[in-house]
């Protein structure tokens, strides 16, 4: 082996045997060619490759220099300063490549530092070289850093080839650092994505020392100060209160009609006039205080619900504050209340007694009111429900209907027919069938139409902003009116942020309201 | 007693019946298994029982609770089942409650107290021969077996008399079918429940029925009779077909060892002297012989080669039996029990390991020749 390595660098000359490496891996960017360089690993390469790579960047520096610098500096001062940059890009290399190391090593690792060092030469040094070279083009077309982010410039086209070599570079790296050292990829990722972490949080820590004004400190000094001035807390109770207040009229009403769905058609019975109570009496509320029973009525009721409207508007609380809003608002309509409740009671009913024969129909409705866009169902709403609370929670409520009652209708359906077979044969009502087997059986499905919707109304309770909500929403509205940046971009990452936690905790929830049994027997399948 | 009269299920929509005009007696205590081909109604005329169909024709009367015989189709369905055994094919235990839960689906309906149900779960369990505390496990923790043991355990909750299986031991390999056929029947002669046993298998309606029921297509029924009748006199040519070319052989699932074995075969002691031993083998014309201990159970056997011209005692001449035979065994499992260790005889012995017979396969072809004669001379 040793032998025959070389007679290869005899035949082929020292120079060439190196120019082989760089090509091998450019030509075919695998874990196998790393692993047949590995043999050939030789530290005096390492260092050659790597100083080449200092002379080149050397060149480019020179290159650079105003003009009057290059042509004032003599021929001896160029050469100290190319002889500076290489022996940095040596040190540079040899540290950095020291600290993989190390870092390899407590992942497992079990390569040696010199092969190590070779096989991230042969990554750096060519494609170095060619970075500096596009560099190079680009700096003479004139590029800036504005130019590299902006695509569609000429020199943008550049920076975007230079960032897609520097990708290409890092991904070349991580199969370097796997041939030398015979990892798991996912310690591999870790071992090179360690240093970047730290570098990134040492970058992010420092920002904020030297107070340097870029996206990152700027949003958070003004997000720390919407904080302090009690703002940021009250929006953020608004946005969670309308998304909490809605999701569980929407859970109810979402699991209810699912269930319907899932169930045989039924007659009309007898017994089932008992919903005329409810149903007439919101009737009668609607009736009475949009005026048809007389005027005087109407002025009474409309007087009583602005009274109690009004005293639960009093309280202020900065916790519970924004839930007394959306009752407050809501109780200051009693007509829409009586009607809506009215309409909802009717179609429960219908749904009642049709069952699966609506399925189909009923998550298809679901499925368009999920496409109208929450602008347009807003304004919709504003002429019946007003702007503000109401109009939103009747928005978000109608929006949550599709994933909880889809999921709902397929977590049930999916119970396996011999384990209902055997409830029934056991003698248990059609009743405790669905409470104790079916809905129970059915809980993980229903839980992610659950989660689904809740991080969706997360989304478009930023929007009910515009119709005059208190939520998160607000700033990215004023940030747009104004047009100050940091106000809309406060907005978006707070309502991220709020989603990602809700949506955590609720994953936690799920696993804690997933029967025993049902969480092994997804591990087993 | 469950009582077929007339029986018939047309399915809504359907031309032909799936169940037609069935009448027979299940006699209190007994299993009667139901069989016959694919699609027959075995299902149907089975659920038609607990109601989970309604008859479209005819009445079925069980014992209820008082001791009467009350038509099914006047007593409320929930009730009913609730008063039923059902044990389905594909067991249907419940992934997501815990076995006692499981078990306790009927008592917890019935309002049992807690302490109750626990102590009826742990009673079930051990009587499958499983340990308590796999009470507290998930269905998808057990293996098939096991799980159906549960399904079994699951039925006879309430002790309820009356008892319908579907298939109960379906979805499991044929090793462990058999031991639950054998520890199930051993249970039977205990609890004595009056069962519906429905199986696609002859061979395991004949091992596990009082009586068969053997149905057609279209739930016709063929011929229900003891399985010993069925193999004798089948009725037609469908059911001869059904119970197939080997009836004769099958009988022997009808035998019980002990029924034929010789029970006063000749032993010696382990502490018998060895020339006397020779002595009594010679006399007796055999060439081996067991031996036993003062209690009767069985240490091994002796060869006569092995002992002539030697002294000392039996017991250290010894050769280990490969192989014995219980009581309650039938001469099918007997016959190839001994097949299979090229034993010409076999020791019997009961839970003990107390030898009380042997058994020779001269014994099970005498057995054969006999019920044939007594089919034919009977049937001529
Ligand atoms: N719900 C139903 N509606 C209409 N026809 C049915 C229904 N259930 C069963 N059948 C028909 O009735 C006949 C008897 O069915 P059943 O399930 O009782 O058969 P089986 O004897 O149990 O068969 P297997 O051994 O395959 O389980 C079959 O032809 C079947 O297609
Ligand atoms: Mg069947």
């Amino acid at each position: 082996m040793a032998t025959d390595l070389a007679r290869t660098q005899r035949q082929n000359g020292f120079w060439r045997e190196m120019l082989n490496g760089w090509m091998s891996i450019l030509t075919e960017p695998n874990l196998d060619a790393f692993r047949a360089q590995k043999t050939r690993a030789d530290p005096l390469k390492t260092v050659l490759g790597v100083g080449l790579l200092g002379l080149v960047l050397g060149l480019w520096a020179l290159a650079i220099k105003p003009a009057a610098l290059v042509t004032g500096m003599g021929t001896e001062a160029a050469l100290v300063e190319l002889m500076r940059m290489i022996f940095f890009a040596e040190t540079d290399f040899f540290i950095l490549s020291l600290l993989i190391f190390f870092i390899a090593r407590g992942f497992g690792g079990i390569g040696s530092f010199s092969q190590q060092s070779y096989l991230l030469s042969l990554v750096i040094v060519p494609l170095g070289m060619i970075i500096t070279a596009f560099l190079f083009v680009g700096e003479k077309l004139g590029l800036t850093l504005t130019a590299v982010l902006d695509p569609l410039s000429p020199v943008g086209v550049v920076g975007v080839v230079v960032i897609l070599l520097a990708l290409y570079g890092f991904l070349l790296l991580l199969f370097a650092l796997q041939a030398a050292h015979e990892m798991k990829s996912s310690a591999v990722f870790y071992t090179l994505g360690a240093p970047f972490l730290a570098w990134g949080i040492f970058r992010v820590a420092s920002m904020f020392i030297v107070g340097e004004e870029n996206v990152i400190t700027t949003q958070w000094f003004f997000i720390a100060e919407q904080w302090t001035k009690g703002t940021a807390q009250e929006l953020l109770m608004g946005h969670l209160w309308l998304v909490a207040f809605s999701v569980s009229i929407a859970i109810v009403l979402g699991v209810t009609i699912g269930v319907f769905i899932t169930w045989p058609a039924r007659k009309p019975k007898l017994s089932h006039l008992s919903i005329l109570i409810p149903l007439v009496l919101f009737l009668l509320l609607w009736a009475a205080s949009s005026g048809l029973l007389g005027e005087g009525m109407a002025d009474q009721i409309m007087s009583t619900a602005k009274d109690w409207s009004r005293s639960l508007k009093r309280i202020d609380n900065l916790y519970f504050g924004p839930l007394l809003e959306i009752v407050a608002a809501i109780i200051a309509k009693p007509a829409a209340v009586g009607m809506i409740i009215a309409v909802f009671i009717v179609i429960l009913y219908a749904l009642f007694l049709a069952g699966e024969v609506a399925s189909d129909l009923t998550l298809y409705i679901a499925g368009i009111i999920l496409t109208i866009p929450s602008v347009a169902l807003f304004g919709a709403m504003i002429k019946p429900l007003g702007i503000g609370p109401f109009n939103a929670a009747f928005a978000l409520i109608l929006y949550a209907q599709l994933p909880i009652l889809r999921n709902t209708y397929t977590g049930i359906k999916a119970v396996m027919p011999e384990i209902i077979e055997a409830g029934r044969g056991m003698g248990m009502t059609e009743g405790q069938l669905l409470l104790k087997v079916k809905l129970p059986m059915a809980v993980p499905v229903i839980m992610t139409g659950v989660r689904v919707s809740i991080v969706m109304l997360i989304g478009i309770a930023s929007i009910a902003a515009y119709i005059g909500n208190d939520t998160l929403g607000r700033y990215i509205f004023e940030g747009i009116y104004r047009a100050q940046e940091k106000r809309y971009y406060a907005g978006a990452i707070l309502v991220a942020i709020l989603a990602l936690a809700v949506d955590y905790f609720l994953g936690w929830l799920q696993d804690r309201l997933t029967p025993e049994g049902l969480k092994g027997r997804r591990e087993a399948a | 007693m469950i009582k077929f009269e007339n029986v018939t299920k047309i399915y809504p929509g359907m031309s032909s019946p799936a169940v037609d005009n069935l009448s027979f007696t299940v006699p209190t205590g007994e299993i009667c298994t139901i069989v016959g081909p694919s699609g027959c109604g075995k299902t149907t005329a089975m659920k038609l029982v607990n109601r989970l169909i309604d008859a479209t024709d005819g009445a079925i009367h069980v014992l209820d609770e008082r001791d009467e015989m009350s038509n099914v189709l006047e007593m409320d369905p929930i009730q009913l089942r609730r008063s039923i055994g059902y044990i389905i094919q594909q067991i249907g235990l419940f992934p997501h409650r815990t076995i006692l839960e499981n078990i306790g689906t009927v008592p917890q309906l019935l309002d049992w107290d807690e302490a109750r149900i626990r102590h009826r779960a742990e009673e079930l369990v051990t009587m499958m021969n499983m340990p308590v505390d796999f009470l507290e496990r998930y269905p998808h923790e057990l293996s098939g077996g096991q799980r159906q043991r549960i399904g079994v355990a699951r039925g006879m909750a309430t002790d309820p008399p009356v008892m319908l299986m579907d298939e109960p031991f379906g979805a499991i390999d044929p090793i462990n079918r058999n031991i639950l056929q054998n520890e199930f029947l051993r249970l039977q002669q205990e609890i004595k429940k009056t069962i519906l046993f429905v199986t696609h298998d002859i061979d395991e309606a004949i091992k596990m029925g009082d009586k068969i029921c053997i149905l057609n297509v279209g739930g016709l029924l063929e011929q229900y009779d003891s399985p010993a009748n069925i193999l004798a006199y089948p009725a037609n040519e469908f059911v001869e077909d059904f119970v197939g070319a080997d009836r004769a052989l099958k009988r022997l699932n009808l035998v019980r060892v002990e029924e034929v074995m010789n029970s006063r075969p000749p032993l010696l002691q382990a502490t018998q002297d060895v020339k006397q031993a020779v002595g009594f083998m010679t006399e007796k014309k055999i060439r081996f012989a067991y031996v036993v201990d003062a209690a009767q159970t069985l240490k091994g056997y002796v060869r006569v080669k092995d002992l002539k011209g030697k002294t000392g005692w039996v017991e250290e001449y010894l050769e280990p039996a490969a192989t014995s035979i219980q009581l309650t065994t039938n001469l099918k499992d007997a016959l190839s029990e001994m097949l299979v260790v090229d034993y010409a005889n076999v020791c019997v012995v009961d839970g003990q390991n107390r030898v009380r017979g042997l058994i020779d396969t001269k014994m099970i072809h005498e057995s054969v020749i006999e019920s044939n004669a007594v089919a034919e001379g009977e049937e001529v």
